[in-house]
């Protein structure tokens, strides 16, 4: 779950990680009220879950209240690259005199906390990192030992930051790194990290991204994801605990399954084709004839969608359960789209003659590889 | 032989009361797995299909000497359970549940590797020597004992390379669900010796997936170590890419690791045969065997 850059730098407030002072926006009848203690001159940033905001106008500056207002109007409702601003982060703009990177992030080679840092940050960082490997640092931290300060110092010395800077630099690292450790992070980035006119440090854009199987234990980050608007189809299926991933954006074929492994591999095999998938859908285990029916029914509704292919490898799930599942959503919603059914496992026998009495354009094959070949048979799913 | 486990494993069930480890207890004792004694704090002294119940792990290893312990609590309670297991003395613990905390599990990993225990999983369906014991959750009858030893990140490909390996008369030494998270117990080259070693089996096959450097690892160490025959199949080529908004990610996989390709490359230049689906890797175990 990445985390956008307001709701970071709360993150990073609450654990007293100096950034510049700021408010959030959502409409510009707001500022009045909330822009009253800023200082200008101020920065407006768009709040969207994707990168490249600058280059498409998300990022304006503003040196007096109308200009704000102007900006500010221009960035609310703005659409980068299919994504709508409904947020406006408003900080206060810092006297920059250089620009470092730092993060923590999981690294899994080591399967330990690993701190990138750069002399040299900013929106350029992975040229730096490309063209001068040597200007880009990573450190690993064993995590029974935790952040010591021979890490900083070594982070120093070697950067040739002035030693100076060694107090605030530790204060940063050692609590970026309580809050990686505490709110179950895959990653916490800090860039720029600056060093102001007044030899001060601070966070002034930061990247937070948390472990989605953690979010049971951060129930403020839970209810940050719900409040985002997604894709409803992929809301209405997080209902049922199944998990609707959005894959090609014109993709006309899904597969639904009881594991990625087996959806990756799918998709792998269409693909090869020259077919393009739109969904992927994972049932998880034990999956009830009921809540098969309400599957096919979320991915059916989805209106680019013109065949589905379901395949099942019944351990402990049972292909009669999944049969049943299926004429029960076939029957109640007469959509008119190609189904193709590989049931596998207990039961077999009796969920093909279930499958057989289902009216519609379903097909039931017998392997992956049939599948995919009455998938590509079909010319209008090219 | 085989690896991991065998007709002299002594299992530990933990959390064998709760519908899961009851429901599998059964399976796994149908199967003439040695499932010795089960955990649940505060209902020791019950029985599970004749299996005794113990409070602790400790004392189920005091009244059983079991040598092994699968997992079968809710992920959040996950790690709390091998701690206990690694600290009673067990080197075998093998974990099951889907959507454990990644920070658990590094905290698990590395204490675990300062013990010398091996973890295998979680999301994992645990591990079968087909025809002597299985200790997890996986539809046993599918499987056959054979020759072929069996690491995969997913269950459901490994089930379906198993189904169709089983139909062609293709057997199994051992299959490990390494688990498909990010920071798994044992990793390809953990085991990679055992399989090496392990005079039963005649080949290897490796299913793993895109992402993290786990298959880079195991072409290293197989291109230096390994004389069997290995077959392996990278899934995800065409998986939608995860957004990653941050920049740390890309300064780390800058050359490229984790990608189909570079997994692909690094195993073949292993000599390792990669096949393109699972129905290949049985072709390709028909070819080689």
């Amino acid at each position: 779950m990445d985390l956008m850059e307001y709701k970071a730098k709360e993150l990073f407030d609450k654990y007293e990680i100096p950034t510049q002072k700021g408010i959030v926006i959502e409409d510009v009848s707001d500022l009045a009220s909330k822009a009253l203690n800023l200082t200008f001159p101020l920065v407006a940033k768009a709040q969207v879950q994707i990168g490249g905001r600058g280059k498409a106008g998300g990022i304006k500056f503003a040196s007096n209240t109308d200009e704000l207002l102007e900006v500010s109007k221009s960035i609310l409702g703005m659409d980068i690259k299919g994504h709508i601003v409904k947020k406006l982060l408003i900080v206060e703009k810092a006297e920059v005199s250089k620009e470092l990177y730092l993060s923590i992030m999981l690294d899994r080679l080591s399967k330990k906390p690993m701190i990138i840092f750069s002399s040299e940050g900013g929106v350029d960082i992975e040229e730096v990192a490309r063209l001068t490997p040597e200007k880009v640092m990573k450190v690993s931290i064993d995590p029974l030992i935790g952040i010591k300060d021979y890490i900083i110092r070594y982070l120093i010395s070697k950067s040739g930051l002035n030693n100076s800077l060694y107090e605030q630099m530790f204060d940063i690292v050692k609590k970026l790194y309580t809050l990686f450790c505490e709110y179950d992070c895959m990653l916490t980035e800090i860039n720029p990290l600056v060093i102001t006119a007044e030899n001060k440090i601070l966070a002034l854009d930061g990247k937070v991204s948390i472990d989605d199987n953690a979010l049971s234990r951060q129930p403020d980050i839970l209810e940050f994801r719900d409040s985002l608007t997604e894709d409803e189809l992929v809301l209405e299926a997080r209902k049922f605990n199944f998990l609707y991933i959005p894959c090609e954006v014109d993709g006309n074929i899904a597969v639904m399954s009881n594991g990625s492994g087996m959806i990756m591999s799918c998709i792998d095999l269409i693909s090869k084709q020259g077919m393009k998938v739109g969904v992927g859908f994972d049932l998880g285990g034990g999956a009830t004839a009921e809540r098969i029916a309400e599957a096919v029914r979320i991915v059916l509704s989805n209106k680019n969608i013109k065949a589905l292919f379901i395949t099942i490898f019944g351990g402990i799930t049972r292909c009669d359960e999944v049969a049943t599942g299926i004429k029960m959503a076939m029957e109640k919603h007469e959509e008119d789209k190609l189904l193709v059914v590989r049931v596998e496992g207990t039961n077999k026998e009796k969920g093909l003659e279930i499958i057989n009495s289902i009216k519609g354009q379903i097909i039931s094959v017998d392997n992956i590889r049939e599948g995919v070949s009455v998938l590509a048979a079909r010319r209008e799913l090219k | 032989m085989s690896i991991l486990i065998d007709e002299n494993t002594r299992l530990i069930v933990q959390g064998i009361t709760g519908r899961e480890g009851t429901f599998h207890t059964e399976q796994m004792l149908a199967y003439g797995t040695k499932v010795v004694a089960g955990v649940t704090p505060g209902k020791g002294g019950q029985t599970v299909f004749g299996v005794p119940v113990f409070n602790t792990v400790k004392e189920a290893i005091e009244a059983t000497d079991a040598n092994a312990s699968v997992i079968f609590v809710p992920a959040k309670y996950t790690a709390a359970g091998v701690y206990e297991a690694m600290d009673a003395g067990l080197k075998l613990i093998l974990t099951i549940a889907e959507h454990v905390p990644v920070h658990d599990m590094m905290g698990v990993y590395h204490i675990a590797k300062k013990k010398g225990c091996r973890v295998i999983g979680p999301n994992s369906f645990g591990v079968i020597s087909p025809g002597k014991a299985k200790s997890g959750f996986m539809a046993h009858k599918i499987f056959t004992k054979g020759s072929v030893g069996i690491m995969s990140r997913s269950a459901t490909n490994c089930y379906e390379t198993v189904f169709m390996m089983s139909n062609k008369g293709i057997g199994q030494s051992t299959c490990v669900g390494n688990g498909g998270d990010m920071i798994p117990g044992s990793t390809f080259v953990d085991l990679l010796p055992l399989f090496e070693a392990d005079p039963e089996t005649k080949a290897i096959v490796i299913i793993g997936e895109i992402g993290g450097s786990e298959e880079e690892l195991a072409a290293e160490y197989i291109k230096e170590y390994v004389k069997k025959p290995v077959v392996a199949l990278i899934a995800g080529k065409n998986a939608p890419k995860g957004r990653s908004m941050g920049h740390a990610g890309a300064i780390v996989s800058a050359d490229g690791t984790g990608s189909a390709e570079s997994k692909e490359k690094k195993l073949r230049d292993a000599g390792v045969h990669i096949a393109d689906s699972t129905a290949n890797i049985v072709e390709i175990l028909e070819k080689i065997l």
